[in-house]
């Protein structure tokens, strides 16, 4: 079975700055991966680096058994279409209708001849008429986007990678804005009813969130893998020593 | 008492310790270099034109340009004339619509061609692919220069002996320069609103066209279109001046009224340009910051059927376009004009382009002189009592009228009391450019921070002070940077007024034309795009440093 993610001895360097060093990292399907870490520590460079934003400096990095840099732009957006993201920032386009920025999430699956004509006459209204049910906010099919509260927004955004049905899903501390208790409702929507049995790399900053919602935490400190273990296993202290400051 | 703290822009930012010791408190920068020498530049164009040197006023023309003048009190309102001048401005009008239509085309998928998104956003981990992205969108920008660094005057003066008399000649003389500029706009807006959704959409798969269509176009297009109605009213004024070289309709109309001497006449075609600029000018402003989204949808509507309409009204000749006789005389051309050659010696045509530069500059002093105090008076204040309010309007009204009529007439005007030479070409530009400059001086008086002088008026400060040291400074950065683009678009205009005669370029062009000489007319021509694209250059640095 391919891993959804295989990283070996990778190194990201910013110039002479190193983001990540040395980083082993296997992520199997279906498995569900809360990076945890102080700021500054390389959880977002890990995931741009998932994402193929960014290429590494050192070692292999395999997303669902596929490079995704250095190969032909085709070939890339092949494997791209299997990765969805979740953004703290949501990345919705504001003007457009919930369902365009719903199905903004199948542009990688369409031709761009069906995409163009669906922002006139909307296709697969159906699929996202039912991701959004299953988020609780069907009705606000047809809105426009910006008109919507923050909780629906985030919603719309979710709603965008279920109807991707994506391989592997990144999030990038995708509930640091929002209170404990939404912070809750949004994980367990994003690990429930989007991921479900795909695999899933959130970053978090809530250690208790990471532990009820996610299989394993992988915990960086420095630009390195400083923990991982499955979420039954780690204790507070875990949570205090990688937080700790100083060395 | 210790100083009250304050925030210096850095440029005047008092030095704390430095080459001249503590308390030093003013700093020569670049931003004041530019000043220095481009002030010194203006002076050496004054001077180089005559003035205080030579005679340069035709005491003899004053009795005709007081007629000309009268005749603005009594134009010919005759029900004959006035549908002579209805068919022209619909002719005009017609051609600035096609011709901005055709330029919102070309600047739309130009536009999305030159973009930084469209060519620098998807990751690539191999170099090579990244350098050659890089040459493919800076080739894109610089190609762009060259149809844009040329007047619509000089394409009509091209298109014309390769299409033949058409009126997509004008169509495609408005369509090609404002298209370049289109697209390099357009490029800008969407570059600025595309952003992390566009890289998302495109992390996931997205065809760069969806992710476009998706995520760049809904958060622009409303700058999309306010912009296209801004270069609209652009291309009133430009189609006038093609009219003025054979295209028909306003410009075409006023040379003739000129010629025969009839001002009663040409004065009913310039009231009639003020009526059209004044509505095309204020439906571009009513589609700017907040308007609302029915309004921007009717316009786009209304400018659509607007384009059927001119379509049918001017009947294009669509088919000239591709027709092998065009080929054979764009091939024709090719060959009279090329290797380009100087119609004299190349000190002459040097000399042309200094007398160019000059006339450019003087232009956008005066202009920018004349701008700066009618923009003050102009400036919507809702503070304003009723009489003041009704001078502010007075002033825009004087604005929009010598805004409307193109330079070429008021170098012709100007012609009547200067003695022919550079400089009423340049005031000719400068008087046209005031009306232009004034618009939007007016704009940033009417946007600026109230505060400050506020502030000074509750301190006791009287109307002068509160003026000079509440709003000027405010201001002058940005009136300067306006100026500076001005100065980008009146070299290039400076052709139209040589055409008259009015000296440097512009007349060497003419010259060559009526001489049929096509070498030393492509090598004008390449001599005019060099030296706009140095302004373009020198005026981007300027105002970098005053930024």
């Amino acid at each position: 079975m391919t891993p959804a993610v295989s990283l070996r001895r990778v190194g990201v360097r910013y110039g002479a700055q190193p983001a990540l060093i040395d980083v082993n990292l296997d992520v199997a399907e279906g498995e569900r991966v809360a990076l945890v870490g102080p700021s500054g520590a390389g959880k977002t460079t890990l995931l741009r680096l998932c994402n193929g934003a960014i290429g590494q400096t050192d070692g292999e990095v395999t997303i669902l058994g596929h490079r995704l840099l250095g190969v032909p732009d085709r070939e890339a957006r092949v494997v791209r279409r299997r990765v969805g993201a979740m953004y703290q920032q949501l990345h919705l386009v504001g003007p457009l209708r919930v369902i365009h920025n719903v199905n903004a999430g199948r542009l990688g699956s369409w031709s761009t001849a069906r995409a163009l004509r669906s922002l006139l006459r909307p296709v697969e209204v159906e699929a996202a008429r039912a991701a959004l049910a299953s988020l609780g906010i069907e009705h606000k099919l047809f809105e426009r986007t910006d008109r919507l509260s923050g909780g629906e927004q985030q919603r719309v955004a979710l709603a965008r990678v279920l109807v991707q049905r994506p391989d592997l899903i990144l999030a990038d501390e995708p509930v640091s804005s929002l209170d404990p208790s939404r912070s809750d409702e949004v994980m367990g929507l994003l690990t429930d009813v989007v991921a479900g049995r795909r695999a899933l790399m959130v970053s978090l900053h809530d250690f208790g969130i990471a532990r009820r919602r996610c299989d394993r935490l992988v915990g960086l400190r420095h630009g390195r893998v400083v923990l991982d273990l499955p979420a039954s296993q780690v204790t507070d202290q875990h949570g205090v020593d990688l937080y700790r400051t100083g060395l | 008492m210790s100083a009250p703290a304050r925030t210096y822009p850095p440029e005047v930012a008092p030095a704390a310790t430095g080459p001249g010791g503590p308390g030093r408190r003013w700093r020569f920068s670049a931003g004041h270099g530019w000043v220095v020498g481009l002030a010194l530049l203006v002076l050496w164009s004054g001077w180089s034109s005559g003035i205080g040197r030579e005679p340069v006023v035709n005491p003899y023309g004053w009795p005709t340009m007081r007629a000309f003048w009268a005749a603005a009190l009594h134009p010919d309102l005759s029900p004959a004339y006035l549908a002579t001048t209805a068919d022209a401005a619909l002719t005009t009008v017609a051609f600035a619509v096609l011709g901005t239509m055709l330029a919102v085309v070309i600047g739309l998928v130009g536009g999305v061609l030159i973009s930084e998104a469209w060519w620098l956003s998807r990751p690539s981990g191999n170099r090579v692919t990244r350098i050659r992205r890089r040459a493919a969108w800076l080739s894109g920008r610089v190609s762009l220069g060259v149809p844009r660094g040329i007047h619509e005057a000089v394409w009509g003066l091209f298109l014309v002996s390769v299409l033949g008399r058409d009126p997509m000649v004008g169509v495609l003389a408005i369509a090609i320069p404002f298209g370049a500029i289109t697209a390099k706009v357009y490029a800008d807006i969407i570059d600025e609103t595309a952003g992390a959704p566009y890289r998302a959409l495109i992390d996931a798969g997205a065809s760069r066209l969806s992710a476009m269509a998706y995520a760049a176009v809904p958060r622009s297009w409303r700058d999309l279109v306010s912009y296209g109605f801004y270069r609209f009213d652009c291309a009133i004024r430009s189609a006038v001046i093609l009219g003025m070289i054979g295209a028909g309709g306003l410009g075409f109309e006023l040379s003739l009224t000129f010629q025969a001497l009839r001002y009663e006449q040409m004065w009913t075609l310039i009231y009639a340009l003020v009526v059209v600029g004044a509505i095309v000018d204020r439906w571009g402003a009513s589609l700017r910051v907040d308007a609302p989204t029915r309004w921007l949808q009717a316009s786009l509507l209304l400018g659509g059927g607007l384009t059927v309409a001119s379509g049918l009204y001017l009947g294009p000749d669509l088919e000239r376009l591709f027709s092998g006789r065009t080929w054979t005389l764009l091939a024709d051309l090719a060959v009279q004009a090329l290797p380009p050659t100087p119609p004299t010696s190349w000190s002459d045509l040097l000399g042309s382009a200094i007398v160019t530069l000059q006339m450019s500059l003087l232009a956008i002093a005066a202009g920018g002189a004349v701008g700066v105090v009618t923009a003050f008076v102009a400036a919507r204040d809702p503070t304003h009592g009723p009489v003041r309010a009704l001078l502010a309007a007075a002033a825009r009204l004087l604005l929009l009228t010598i805004r409307a009529v193109s330079p070429p007439v008021w170098a012709l005007v100007l012609l009547f009391v200067f003695l022919p030479g550079p400089l009423p070409g340049a005031l000719a530009l400068g008087v046209y450019n005031a009306g232009i400059l004034g618009r939007l001086f007016a704009e940033v008086v009417e946007d600026l921070d109230r505060r400050p002088a506020a502030a000074l008026r509750a301190a006791g400060a009287g109307a002068a002070v509160t003026f000079l040291y509440g709003l000027v400074p405010l201001a002058t950065n940005r009136f300067a940077a306006y100026a500076m683009y001005r100065w980008e678009i009146a070299i290039r205009e400076s052709v139209v007024v040589g055409v008259v005669g009015a000296g440097g370029l512009g007349r060497l062009l003419e010259e060559q034309r009526a001489a049929f000489d096509h070498r030393g007319m492509l090598c004008v021509v390449l001599v005019l795009l060099v030296l706009s694209l140095m302004v373009d250059f020198v005026s981007a640095a300027a105002r970098r440093t005053w930024r």
